[in-house]
């Protein structure tokens, strides 16, 4: 178009200027809310800085990454018993008995605690970290992920396959799809109270008195306060409010597969399984994919659940920076905590745009 | 309905008992807040918890609407649910003027840096508001600015560059012969964008719209830790986290219920009026390359 004549290319850098006129208050926002900020807390992860404190910023290397992320294994030695020689025993349980982890971690130069105990091949360890807050708000956001997008993912597709076996444009589909807005729609701030009082620890709370019913369980199971049963609860209650959005995701996947497809695999006798193998799944990947890369993205950061039903019992990665900012007001450290974060999701998001890619023409 | 037509009685069955089955466990929850909100205190504390509100004593149905007149007289939850109402509208208002104009120059016009900036604005998209968490707070501490403006500018981090990157390939598939014919009868390129292309554009405007409005209704950290000195600017979902009824006691869960429910209502009549619109938006966000 451009080149043409002196007046079209006129015209085309007219076209240029509007564009990037057109363009600017969006550079300026992102600029302002988003580069900007990220520079500063970039510069201040690597600093001190604390609000309301009358200590001065002072840079300080790498000590906050240092302090997050060191971790160290130990080999626990066995305590023995010194009348028979062997290995002491629990007089209770008859487990056998090792050194306290306290025993075991480093304390020089930075003091270690204990994360996590294993035993492999015979012997028992133990993981320490500097911030084992830290390390295990890593550790559950992880398992968090992992479990979430998977059981999104499955249950998902079933839903969607379901709602797929109701003619399009009818009443029953738009139903159904009014229903699953609902969960998706609602704060996560009143879902996250919803089943905070579901999960609660008497029979006051739905669960405890289902299970009671069942005859399971006394009736006061503490789901939320016992650790064995906080993360199946974070993972049920996003499971119920996020499966929706990946049901209406892989369902758009769906409608793209043609129905051709489906009436020749009928013609040459294929049973339903056969066409879901051979048809559904392949033909569904790159939905799939991209919605694994999005929902993975998004799990990642998840801050209103864990902040509201586990408060500071236990934390995801995004929790736990909210909380060094605000209670410890720790400016420094909740930022060098945020790039670890977002370097993480940068990882994801540059697979994600390999994935889709941007359309240019 | 000719997928179901020549399905035997046995998948019929099967598929109804599905449906029934996605129906309960969406609605359930729902169900239960909305069956706790009607329960008075003594009622909450029954053991085992009842399926629909019931005299402790008498074991009777008893519905009590004390939980919502206590909402409705609590100035923390009036005042968010004001405080969120300006902060959802302004944020859709404003993300849909800056980002209209933006899509309009990516979808429409050329100019050198297009793909660039597309690419920007998708990855944008994906920007994890936490990583600039403790930036924005810094900056919003130094500049003395108040909660509610905070919260209309920042909130632009999530709901701008979804609307560009949506409304760009709405722009992309309009024909260019409208614009073509605009220019012919004289308009510029400016004139075009708002006079003959923006009116063809409600209805993605309207999907946007809803999206970032919903956005920002629901939207938790960055409204807990902006109010977190200016506790009368809190929005709706601060003010549920928070909660702690009209007279401090623990734990109020069927005020708490109340509120949670009047604070959905919006959002759920949205849904039910533009389902379509919702839907199609979603999954053009995240579908559409």
């Amino acid at each position: 178009m451009a080149g043409k004549s002196s007046d079209m290319s006129g015209l085309a850098k007219r076209e240029e200027r509007l564009a990037w006129l057109l363009l600017l208050p969006t550079f300026i926002v992102i600029v302002l809310i988003a580069f900007y900020p990220l520079g500063s807390v970039f510069y201040s992860s690597f600093t001190n800085r604390t609000f309301a404190s009358s200590a001065p910023t002072e840079g300080v290397g790498i000590a906050n990454y240092r302090q997050l992320l060191s971790m160290t294994i130990q080999r626990l030695e066995p305590v023995m018993d010194p009348d028979t020689g062997q290995q002491k025993l629990n007089a209770r349980t008859g487990e056998p008995v090792y050194e306290t982890a306290v025993a075991a971690l480093p304390r020089e130069p930075y003091r270690y605690r204990s994360v996590t105990e294993f035993s492999l091949f015979g012997n028992r360890y133990v993981i320490g970290a500097t911030d084992p807050d830290f390390i295990k708000s890593v550790r559950d956001t992880l398992v968090f992920t992992v479990a979430t997008v998977v059981l999104e993912l499955v249950l998902g597709l079933g839903i969607a396959l379901v709602i797929n076996g109701f003619a399009s444009g009818g009443i029953g589909r738009a139903a159904l799809m009014a229903v699953m807005l609902v969960p998706w729609a609602i704060p996560t701030a009143v879902s996250s109270r919803m089943w905070q009082f579901m999960f609660g620890s008497t029979r006051t709370g739905f669960f405890n008195t289902v299970l009671w019913h069942l005859g399971l369980g006394d009736g006061n199971i503490p789901f939320l306060t016992d650790p064995r049963f906080q993360m199946p609860a974070m993972i049920t209650i996003d499971v119920w409010k996020t499966t929706p959005f990946m049901a209406l995701l892989l369902l758009a996947g769906l409608q793209l597969i043609p129905g051709d497809l489906y009436e020749a695999a009928s013609v040459d006798g294929a049973s339903q399984w056969r066409k879901f193998w051979s048809i559904t799944l392949p033909l569904l990947r790159p939905t799939v994919a991209v919605a694994l890369v999005f929902r993975t993205l998004d799990a990642l950061r998840v801050f209103d659940v864990f902040q509201i039903v586990l408060a500071q019992s236990r934390y995801s990665m995004a929790s736990f920076t909210y909380y060094e900012l605000i209670n410890n007001r720790a400016m420094g450290y909740s930022s060098a905590s945020s790039v670890i974060i977002f370097v993480l999701i940068l990882i994801f998001a540059v697979l994600y745009i390999r994935l889709v890619g941007v359309k240019t023409e | 309905m000719k997928k179901q037509d020549n399905a035997s009685p046995l998948r019929k069955i099967i598929f109804g008992l599905l449906v029934l089955v996605i129906v309960v466990w969406m609605l359930f929850p729902f169900y239960w807040a909305v069956n706790s909100s009607f329960k008075t205190e003594a009622q909450l504390q029954m053991t085992p918890a009842t399926l629909i509100p019931r005299d402790p004593a008498t074991n009777a149905m008893s519905f009590s609407p004390g939980n919502y007149q206590a909402v409705f007289r609590n100035n923390a939850f009036l005042r968010g649910f004001l405080n969120s109402a300006i902060v959802a509208i302004s944020v859709t208002l404003l993300a849909l003027v800056i980002g209209s104009s933006a899509a309009f120059a990516m979808g429409k016009l050329r100019f050198r840096g297009r793909t660039p900036s597309l690419y920007l604005v998708l990855a944008m998209t994906m920007f994890p508001q936490v990583a600039v968490l403790s930036g924005l707070y810094a900056m919003i501490v130094a500049t003395g600015a108040s909660a509610i403006p905070s919260m209309i500018v920042t909130y632009m981090l999530f709901t701008l560059p979804f609307t560009v990157w949506v409304l760009t390939s709405f722009f992309a598939g309009l024909p260019v012969e409208i614009m073509q014919a605009a220019q012919v009868d004289g308009a510029n390129a400016f004139q075009t964008f708002t006079k003959v292309l923006l009116p063809l554009t409600t209805p993605a405007l309207v999907t946007t719209g809803l999206l970032a409005f919903i956005a920002a209704w629901n939207e938790y950290l960055f409204a807990l830790t902006f109010t977190s000195i200016e506790p009368q600017a809190r929005t709706i979902p601060v003010v549920i986290a928070l909660f702690t009824g009209e007279v401090s006691r623990q734990q109020p869960f069927g005020e708490i219920m109340a509120a949670g429910i009047v604070a959905s209502i919006p959002l759920i009549i949205l849904v039910l009026i533009f389902q379509q619109r919702i839907v199609s938006g979603l999954t053009a966000g995240a579908v559409k390359g």
